[in-house]
């Protein structure tokens, strides 16, 4: 009713809806969750899907075709070549070995993503190449012992290949003696036994590392070189040189072999961010405010695919917990599966309203009635409105594909990411940008070679929007290629390189004057395809990029709820445990000290450790202990009670929670002084 | 094998080690008595492995060879010398030993029990310990005991093999030492004369040139690769590393470059001195006496400078790290190389005029400093640890605009402390990474950290107390 300046407040009838309220069985918290945890189900499986694809090229057999470009350019590779080394270095027969071959492979900075990196180079290395893999990292390798225990245990077990020998353990040794549990004998008698071509060692986190352990290793294994086709491989987060330099020349020497990149995880966020949440066929979309603020956290905090996928995991279950309309996200949902509490809160979503009022503006006050009216009616119309929604966000993500497609064939600077861009369109920013201006604007002003290189780029993409006749376009811009005699290619009449600027001193005052140079009947004819093409294309983009958030049934298929995912993601505990001494009110709701928003004040009744907090807080580094002490029997003790020990009591108390909370700590620089650890707001 | 026929074969196999092969020999006939201990002694590649496994072989006297450096302990080494011996007997005779009462050897006097029932009623047995100086965590007494096992077991040689001649540490007058003298010059480049390198690792083709053999080629190569290592002696592996290996290496790597224009064809194989002018660069780098895991790749050309320029640049690639991260990282150089008591004049946010004022104040305490004596700049100084909360607080000054207080800047210290860009110093023993008490110190240099800043638009050098120029 708000569309009204001033209307006449009549209570509702008792009929009907009232009735409805007043219906006495309980009501379920919950309803129809099991079919909402069905659709989650099923839309995530197909997340992870390309999620998988993406991250484990080899391992999803059952990959569509589509998604086959993509995967290729993963850390696939990088895998490739590392494979390649690992095979390329089985050493010939009897021939001496002067240095261990080394893979460095330069993992970047992300070092939770090294562990499955890890992982699935071994998955493959194993079943591409006769060798054995074993992954040792820092926190298992205290000492050298402790490692080379794990390494022998690793390289020994028979855990994962059930296939092999059914014999003895191969611990017992068979000349009778027994070896000591870190000597690498074992792992010779393993090889004599299994044969393998080589024994790859991945060291994980080779920054973690002890380097004294490092080198030792490296002596040790450079040793046994001659009786067993060892292969190092090294995880770094830096750099290889920083690598190099931590080593001492004698166990450089030992080491020898190549430098692998894997690809930055900005660049898998990238792909796995266009195969997730910028496709055209997702069924349920993250908004522009979460994706932005996933995207801004890899790039300013963490650099980490799993995180990237957990966010992504954790706004596709919240969303289909907390909003009961998520049901409609269902495919074949019958109205007789519905109850009627769902169409009361889809009349209550704010998308709803802005449709009602939109009808109303329209004098369509009988389909408003309905639509408050007719369950039925207002059914049908969901089921419309869904397609429409998501017909209208496929298209968004399509022409977003598309006009960074563009962008790209042309070489256009800054180069700017598809998930950039994606965020602006769906945020409903990127009509009248200048971004998308000046795209188009350089479309106008492409010459033939460029054009013919754009409108190639865009037919790989594949599409099955048909914006613009891209066969018809293709074939008239050959023929007028192939008529055109020059060597130059032909222009537009709006590239400036038919302008030339003309300078004539005409009484003493010198005129600049903008000159077209005439341009060939080639080139006009040139001229008019690319104005059509560029005409099309601005229709095209009109059309798609609308603001989604004004779309009806916006708050089913698209997702942007930012505190869920800040809370889980990005907790804040020191500020947490500030905000709650600086302001304990903020969580007691007791009156007594609250009111007033000054967070400084200071009064008797705020607990014990609140007010040592305060104290606390306007001393400096160091703190007199008796000083505190009086300050706080000041604000806390009663005046007339002789006996101090009660407040002394709560004096102590506050201190010890403060020192427990790691605040304070005892200095040895004064005497009867404690010293400040925590400063607040860091 | 006759005497003689062993001696001409080992000496023409170690060149200038006459002396040495004489003296083992001397020592260690079949049928003559040897000596109960012998330490050989000698800087690193001097030949003591190599000539006495080659030496032990070929004269027929049952040995066995245990690698200290292969030994994780004390233990260890006792274990794995008993495991050689018993396997070398079963080798020699080729029997088989029980060996069921052999499973332990714990300490020394095992050992001495071990070896004396395994050696009782033999013929003589040499046993090598090869770098017993180096064996980590070995007990105190392993070497007094070690040459005391003669008096125990008559028929046991014992060899040791050390860098240093072990006169006190064997606690034991009168032993016999063999001194393996680091080689000359004219040794180590007939050494390696030995074993030239092919100048062509294809033979040019059979058409174009006929008549040069195969023989011929191997001369040219002899002779190339002679005046060749002369020229990288005298130039480089004298002032760097005289040692057989540290030689070799250096020689190898700069091989192939430097025949380079040969395979061209722009010199031909005996165009020494013409070829050392060309090639005169590689002999004034550093490439070939730094040692790498990546083999670089040949330099192109004669573009001396260019490509020396463009190696040190490639030398300091930054990774790219998250935003915040990187300023984490410059924080954390600021806490490490400023006092404590200039955070207040560079990174109070409100002081406008902070910029000039630095600078004035960087400007004359390098004019104080430079009259009264001499100051090392602070970048070249060790970093000295600091507090998190210090860190936290550079780190805040530095960004423009605010930044909540989140987790993921405590995770961000976590992870640059795994990575050991950043070492935590003290706090020791407490399982939490991040505990309060802890002080961290950086672990990169000031070139890295000023590429960093540069990567993020930060000048570190205007934070740095004293200036860096
Ligand atoms: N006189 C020589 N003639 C030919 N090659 C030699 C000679 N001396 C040493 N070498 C070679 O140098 C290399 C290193 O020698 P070796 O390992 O025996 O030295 P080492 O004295 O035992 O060194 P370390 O003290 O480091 O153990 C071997 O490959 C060996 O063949
Ligand atoms: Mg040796």
């Amino acid at each position: 009713m708000e569309h009204e300046r001033c209307y006449i407040y009549t209570p509702p009838e008792s009929e009907g809806r009232s009735s409805k309220r007043q219906r006495t069985r309980k009501r379920d918290p919950q309803p129809q969750r099991a079919e909402r945890l069905a659709t989650y189900r099923e839309i995530w499986a197909q997340q992870e899907d390309r999620i998988q694809v993406l991250s484990f090229p080899l391992f999803s057999m059952r990959m569509s075709k589509q998604y086959q470009a993509a995967l290729e350019e993963a850390d696939s590779a990088t895998q490739e070549k590392i494979i390649n080394f690992v095979a390329a270095s089985t050493r010939a027969e009897d021939e001496p070995q002067l240095s261990i071959p080394t893979g460095l492979v330069v993992a970047g900075p992300s070092i939770a993503s090294h562990g499955p990196f890890f992982v699935r180079l071994g998955q493959r290395i194993k079943e591409e190449t006769n060798s054995r893999y074993a992954i040792l990292t820092s926190g298992e390798s205290p000492n050298l012992k402790t490692l080379l225990k794990n390494l022998i245990t690793k390289i020994t077990s028979r855990i994962d290949d059930d296939d092999e020998e059914l014999g003895r353990p191969t611990t017992s040794s068979r000349k009778g003696l027994k070896l000591l549990n870190f000597d690498l004998g074992h792992v010779q008698e393993w090889q004599k036994m299994n044969r393998v071509e080589s024994i790859v060692i991945a060291i994980q986190d080779s920054e973690a590392f002890d380097t004294g352990i490092l080198i030792e290793l490296i002596d040790l294994l450079f040793s046994w070189l001659d009786r067993l086709p060892l292969v190092l491989l090294f995880g770094i987060a830096t750099s290889a040189e920083s690598f190099e330099d931590r080593l001492s020349g004698k166990s450089l020497r030992y080491l020898e072999g190549q430098k692998f990149d894997v690809t930055q995880s900005d660049e898998i966020i990238e792909k796995l961010f266009s195969a997730t949440i910028a496709r055209a066929d997702v069924r349920l979309r993250i908004g522009p405010g979460l994706s932005r603020r996933i995207l801004d956290r890899q790039k300013d905090h963490v650099q980490n695919v799993q995180d990237f996928v957990d966010g992504l995991k954790y706004a596709y279950i919240s969303h289909f917990y907390a909003s009961y309309p998520t049901v409609f996200l269902q495919e074949g949902l019958a109205f007789e599966d519905l109850s009627s509490d769902v169409f009361e809160a889809v009349r209550n979503l704010p998308s709803f309203r802005r449709w009602v009022e939109g009808l109303l503006d329209d004098r369509r006050t009988h389909d408003v009635r309905k639509l408050l009216d007719s369950d039925q009616y207002l059914y049908e119309k969901i089921i419309e409105y869904m397609d429409r929604g998501q017909l209208a966000l496929s298209m968004l993500s399509q022409a977003v594909i598309l006009l960074t497609c563009i962008r790209e064939a042309l070489h256009m600077t800054p180069q700017i990411r598809l998930s950039t861009i994606w965020t602006r369109a769906i945020s409903g920013e990127l009509l009248g940008a200048p971004l998308l201006r000046e795209t188009m604007l350089t479309v106008k002003k492409t010459s033939s070679d460029k054009l013919a290189h754009v409108l190639a780029s865009l037919k790989e993409l594949d599409s099955d929007e048909n914006y613009v006749s891209l066969e018809s376009f293709q074939q008239e811009l050959n023929n007028l290629i192939e008529n055109n005699k020059n060597s130059t290619p032909l222009r537009s009449q709006d590239d400036v390189r038919n302008e030339s600027l003309r300078t004539t001193v005409v009484a003493q005052k010198v005129l600049l004057s903008k000159h077209k140079a005439a341009l060939s009947e080639q080139d006009k004819a040139y001229s008019d395809l690319v104005a059509h093409f560029h005409d099309r294309l601005e229709a095209y983009f009109n059309a798609a990029f609308v603001d989604p958030r004004t779309l009806f049934l916006s708050e089913i298929f698209m997702y942007d709820l930012k505190s869920p995912h800040t809370e889980v993601f990005q907790p804040r505990p020191r500020f947490a445990i500030e905000r709650a001494l600086a302001s304990p009110h903020d969580y007691l709701g007791c009156d007594c000290c609250g009111g007033d928003q000054d967070e400084a004040t200071l009064s008797a009744t705020l607990p014990a450790t609140a007010v040592l907090y305060q104290l606390y807080l306007n001393a400096g580094a160091l703190i007199n202990v008796s000083d505190l002490w009086s300050a706080f029997n000041v604000m806390v003790g009663d005046k007339d009670a002789e006996d101090e020990s009660k407040t002394m009591a709560l004096f102590q108390r506050a201190l010890a929670e403060l020192k427990n909370l790691g605040m304070v700590k005892p200095s040895r620089k004064k005497t009867d002084h404690i010293a400040k650890a925590m400063w607040k707001g860091l | 094998m006759l005497p003689d026929e062993i001696l001409e074969r080992l000496n023409a196999e170690f060149p200038s080690r006459e002396q040495q092969i004489q003296q083992l020999f001397a020592l260690y006939s079949q049928h003559l008595p040897s000596p109960p201990l012998l330490v050989a002694h000698g800087l690193t590649a001097t030949g003591k492995s190599s000539i006495i496994r080659a030496y032990l072989k070929v004269s027929g006297i049952p040995f066995a060879i245990v690698n200290s450096r292969e030994c994780i302990t004390g233990r260890h080494l006792l274990e794995r010398i008993v495991a050689s011996c018993l396997d070398a007997l079963d080798d020699f005779d080729g029997g088989r030993i029980d060996r069921r009462p052999f499973a332990r050897t714990e300490n020394l006097s095992a050992l001495a029990v071990n070896l004396q029932r395994l050696f009782g009623g033999r013929a003589k047995f040499v046993v090598v310990l090869d770098g017993v100086d180096a064996q980590r965590e070995a007990p105190p007494t392993l070497l007094p005991a070690l040459a005391r096992f003669g008096e125990m077991i008559p028929n046991l040689s014992l060899i040791l093999t050390a860098t240093l001649p072990l006169t006190t540490a064997l606690h034991k007058p009168g032993i016999p030492h063999l001194h393996f003298p680091p080689y000359s010059r004219s040794s180590l480049l007939t050494i390696l004369s030995m074993h030239p390198p092919k100048i062509f690792l294809m033979p040019p083709s059979a058409e174009q040139f006929p008549d040069y053999t195969a023989d011929l080629a191997a001369e040219d190569d002899a002779w190339l690769w002679g005046r060749f290592l002369g020229a990288v002696y005298d130039s480089l592996s004298k002032h760097t590393g005289r040692d057989l290996i540290s030689f070799k290496l250096c020689a190898m790597r700069m091989w192939r470059p430097f025949v380079d224009p040969v395979i061209k064809g722009q010199f031909g194989t005996r165009d020494f001195s013409r070829l050392m002018v060309n090639r005169r660069f590689l002999f004034q780098m550093e490439d070939g006496v730094l040692d790498k895991i990546i083999s670089a790749e040949p330099p192109a050309g004669a573009g001396t400078s260019a490509s020396l320029i463009e190696k040190k640049r490639s030398r300091a690639v930054v990774h790219s790290l998250p935003y915040y991260t990187t300023h984490l990282l410059i924080a954390a150089y600021l806490a490490s190389y400023n006092p404590s008591r200039t955070d207040v004049t560079y990174f109070m946010k409100h002081t406008d005029k902070r910029r000039n004022k630095r600078r004035a104040h960087s400007a004359s305490a390098l004019g104080v400093t430079k009259s009264k004596h001499r100051k090392i700049p602070r970048h070249l100084l060790t970093p000295s640890p600091f507090a998190l909360d210090r860190l936290l607080a550079v780190f805040r000054a530095l960004i423009e605009g605010t930044v909540p207080q989140v987790a993921d800047l405590l995770t961000q210290v976590g992870t640059l402390t795994s990575m050991r860009l950043l070492v935590r110093v003290g706090g020791a023993g407490a399982a939490d990474v991040l505990d309060p008490g802890a002080r961290w110190r950086v672990n990169f240099s000031w070139e890295y950290v000023r590429a960093l800043g540069r990567s993020v638009n930060v000048e570190v050098g205007e934070y740095l107390v004293g200036g860096v120029d």
